[in-house]
């Protein structure tokens, strides 16, 4: 299962931000994509998941059976797909616990008809083994009111994106802003769900160390361009990489 | 019950239900939907047609006017759900202030200023026929009412919520929001058709002025009073409207006859005034603020 | 058909003003002020007691009933909106609340002087013919008026000093502030230069058909939608945009058997404008405080 990009080009104002002319995304478990400021890893992220219009190219999602072109596809198609992207910059719902986020996030469309309103109690009951499992792991202050820090608003995002059980998950700087023992709870979260469910990972990080220690596979990408990939040995042992790009705007 | 009384709670229970609905629109979805009265004047009017003119029964009138005027609301939702609330606004203002035009001027449907009438009522209890049409209109109210608490505990309340409170965060986790919200304003306006439809049974003779732009005013400003956020924020708004004026003042102040003739314009004045004053100094209503963990 | 045109612009070339004026409050303060309708309403019965009450020549009453116009608009800006915005009232509800002082004056106006239509007063009447159709002199007047106020308030705006620290001032507050701008004096002149024209929109209109407490209400939608379609923001494209809708207005008139279908077409033209412009996009970021 993964994800393919096809001559995938993007401009801004007469620069060339983003140039993969061929990539493919999603057959190693947990991928990371590194490299300097300015690289354009977010925006590729956003051409992938179709929050910006993709100048040239295609991408084309490979799950069970026929491929899929998901670059003329809206947000809440490519959602519902399975592919998911955690936010970099903390969003929230200013009104809803942090419970009612997580149902939102489980409730299927059987459930969010304008009839059914009957229907919380077995939403609840269905759901009920999960959100403990999600609770208990992590620790929010307040479950039943609003998730208070940034980093427990973050902590929120992660979870809203893996309860809705995706298959590919983009995930935008996750660890950023979240305290020590967080980080290393929610990679530990990650590899689990690798494993258990059929899910790929892409994680963007400036974090380093957690991109050696989590990623099966690690893409480079410079100027817009992807320069290498390999496994994180591989990449971390490339010395002209280091001295190009890693010493200069190491983070 | 006297028939004064009758016709004045009539009144008011039409205003509860369509407070109520408008708090559906506003309060839950977030749609700024000030064009109330059209969608009331296209289910009256287009039962009176069809009871007077064509002598349609009763039921299959009311059911062709709610449909006719969920279809319309399914059609301008279409075109105008995903721009920003301020165009929402004038748009269904505009649409409004069509629907007045074109029943006035389509005389040869409408009667024009003349009026249609008589339009009849779904049964006959002799004198007391007002009497218990007041408590099937009743019964309709509680039971939007009773559906506006229910949406507020399942998940699709949930997804309202959402929806309005950050829409592109929503589509991210994949859910439908704009067919979501076209959805539920076609099936709320189309209630306020069904609503319109019996008010005109109620009234038994329509003219354009009971859908000018005062009736969508009353209904906001009950709202906003009340308490938009609150399910029975349009219920007690129309309770200190109109009940407050249609009903006690009208019956029961003594007013030196000058000022009784004003009084539908100072009262407009004065939902005016409190309309103002209520957001500047008290936005959310008498009824205050949703709470967060509770509905 | 030529005569049809002539009317259809005569008329909408107040709506220009009005656009105008509304655009400017729009600029500054970045909500849709419906109590706007009852600036021209305001205006046209100011002119109408000057004219008929106290029996004053028209053309002496249109200064002192647009000066009274701009008063009162800088009045509902210093108690009413100021206020609020102070307070952060949102953006949707800043317009329900200029819908409930629209509902206070008009009806107060109703009280005042009832449902009758008002028509000025004009001494002698003489008709000029424009394409064949027959003019009052009156109406020429007023069109040369609009013509002259409309790029005389252009002017002021883009080419004094004045008129660029209100702009200054609209487009980025904290800026001007910086800057040493006063921002109460400069919006309240805002708002004054706004009711001025408005008023005059009102009393213009006045000339072409009559004035009654509903001539504002019955205006300010059309009013709005030329200024969202031209562009609000830019008091260029208001003026664009009213000039269009005059003639639009015009041709409209002219081809269809009822008003009913002109506004049916108008509000499709509406939507059909904004969905191109970007929808979902906020026109212009609410101001945080007056």
């Amino acid at each position: 299962m993964k994800l393919q990009l096809t001559d995938v080009t993007k401009r801004f104002g007469g620069r060339q931000v983003v140039n993969v002319p061929e990539l493919a995304i999603g057959a190693h478990g947990i991928e990371g994509l590194i490299g300097p400021n300015g690289a354009g890893k977010t925006t590729l992220m956003n051409l992938i998941m179709r929050r910006l219009p993709l100048d040239t190219g295609q991408v084309t999602w490979h799950a069970n059976g026929d491929p899929v072109e998901i670059s003329r596809l809206t947000v809440e198609q490519i959602a519902r797909l399975g592919i998911v992207k955690t936010n970099q910059i903390v969003q929230d719902f200013e009104s809803l616990t942090i419970i009612d986020s997580f149902l939102l996030s489980l409730a299927d469309s059987g459930f969010e008809k304008f009839y059914r309103v009957f229907s919380d109690k077995e939403l609840r009951r269905q759901t009920e083994h999960e959100i403990a499992g999600y609770l208990d792991f992590f620790h929010f202050e307040a479950p039943n009111g609003r998730a208070l820090s940034a980093g427990e608003k973050k902590l929120l995002n992660i979870i809203r994106c893996l309860l809705l059980k995706p298959r590919f998950l983009l995930m935008d700087e996750p660890t950023a802003g979240l305290p020590d023992e967080q980080k290393t709870k929610v990679m530990e979260f990650i590899r689990r769900k690798v494993a258990e469910d059929d899910l790929s990972i892409l994680i963007v990080e400036h974090n380093l160390d957690l991109i050696w220690n989590v990623c099966e596979w690690v893409s480079f990408m410079a100027d817009g361009e992807i320069i290498i990939q390999g496994p994180p040995d591989e990449i971390r042992g490339d010395r002209t990489l280091a001295e190009k790009y890693l010493g200069k705007d190491h983070v | 019950m006297d028939a004064f009384l009758v016709t004045g709670f009539t009144t008011v229970v039409v205003y509860v239900s369509l407070a109520t609905l408008l708090h559906l629109q506003y309060g839950k979805a977030g749609i700024v939907n000030f064009g109330v009265v059209g969608f009331v004047g296209i289910g009256m009017y287009s039962f009176g047609v069809l009871t007077v003119t064509h002598q349609v029964p009763f039921l299959l009138a009311l059911l062709i006017a709610t449909l006719l005027t969920g279809l319309v609301a399914f059609g301008l939702g279409l075109l105008i759900l995903d721009l920003d609330a301020e165009s929402v606004l004038v748009a269904t203002l505009a649409f409004a202030t069509i629907v007045f035009h074109l029943v006035t001027t389509e005389k040869w449907l409408t009667n024009g200023v003349v009026g249609l009438g008589t339009i009849p009522f779904p049964f006959d209890f002799g004198r007391d026929t007002r009497f218990y049409l007041m408590l099937l209109l009743t019964f309709f109210a509680a039971l939007i009412v009773f559906y506006a608490y229910r949406v507020g505990v399942s998940p699709y309340g949930r997804l309202l919520f959402a929806i309005q409170d950050n829409e592109p965060l929503a589509k991210g986790l994949g859910k439908p929001t704009t067919r979501q919200k076209l959805v539920f304003f076609t099936v709320t306006s189309a209630a306020m058709g069904f609503i319109g439809a019996w008010y005109a049974s109620a009234t038994q003779f329509l003219v354009p002025q009971i859908i000018g732009a005062s009736l969508t005013f009353t209904v906001w400003i009950a709202l906003i009073i009340g308490g938009r956020k609150r399910v029975l924020g349009g219920a007690l708004g129309v309770i200190v409207t109109v009940a407050l004026f249609d009903i006690f003042v009208e019956r029961y102040a003594e007013l030196p006859p000058d000022y009784a003739q004003q009084l539908p314009n100072l009262k407009l004045m004065l939902y005016g005034l409190v309309l103002m004053l209520v957001i500047l100094f008290r936005p959310v209503g008498l009824l205050g603020e949703r709470r967060v963990d509770r509905p | 058909m030529v005569d049809a045109l002539v009317i259809g612009l005569l008329e909408a070339a107040p709506l220009v003003l009005a656009a105008m004026g509304f655009t400017l409050i729009y600029y500054l303060n970045g909500f849709i002020n419906v109590a706007y309708a009852e600036n021209l309403t305001l205006g046209a019965y100011f002119a109408v007691v000057l004219n008929s009450t106290l029996g004053w020549n028209f053309y002496l009453t249109i200064v002192p009933a647009a000066v009274l116009a701009g008063l009162f608009s800088v009045l509902s800006y210093l108690v009413v909106i100021r206020p609020a915005l102070r307070r952060g009232v949102g953006q949707a509800e800043m317009i329900v609340l200029t819908v409930g002082l629209s509902f206070f004056i008009r009806h107060a106006l109703r009280v005042v002087f009832g449902v009758q239509l008002y028509l000025f007063d004009f001494t002698s009447t003489s008709y000029l013919s424009v394409f064949g159709t027959g003019v009052t002199d009156a109406q020429t007047t007023a069109l040369v008026l609009v013509a002259v106020i409309a790029i005389g308030f252009y002017l002021f705006i883009y080419k004094t000093g004045y008129g660029q620290k209100m702009r200054a001032l609209a487009n980025n507050r904290d800026l001007a502030l910086v800057s040493g701008i006063d921002p109460t004096p400069v919006s309240a002149l805002i708002w004054f230069f706004a009711g001025v024209a408005g008023g005059l929109a009102g009393i213009f209109y006045g000339v072409f058909s009559f004035v009654d407490y509903l001539m504002g209400w019955n205006l300010i939608l059309i009013i709005i939608m030329i200024a969202i379609i031209g562009g609000i923001g830019s008091v260029r494209g208001a003026v664009a945009a009213g000039v269009g809708a005059g003639i639009f207005t015009a041709a409209a008139v002219l081809n269809l058997p009822t008003p009913l279908y002109a506004q049916v077409l108008l509000l499709f033209f509406f939507i059909v404008v904004l969905r191109l412009k970007g929808k979902g996009v906020r026109l212009f970021r609410m101001q945080a405080r007056g």
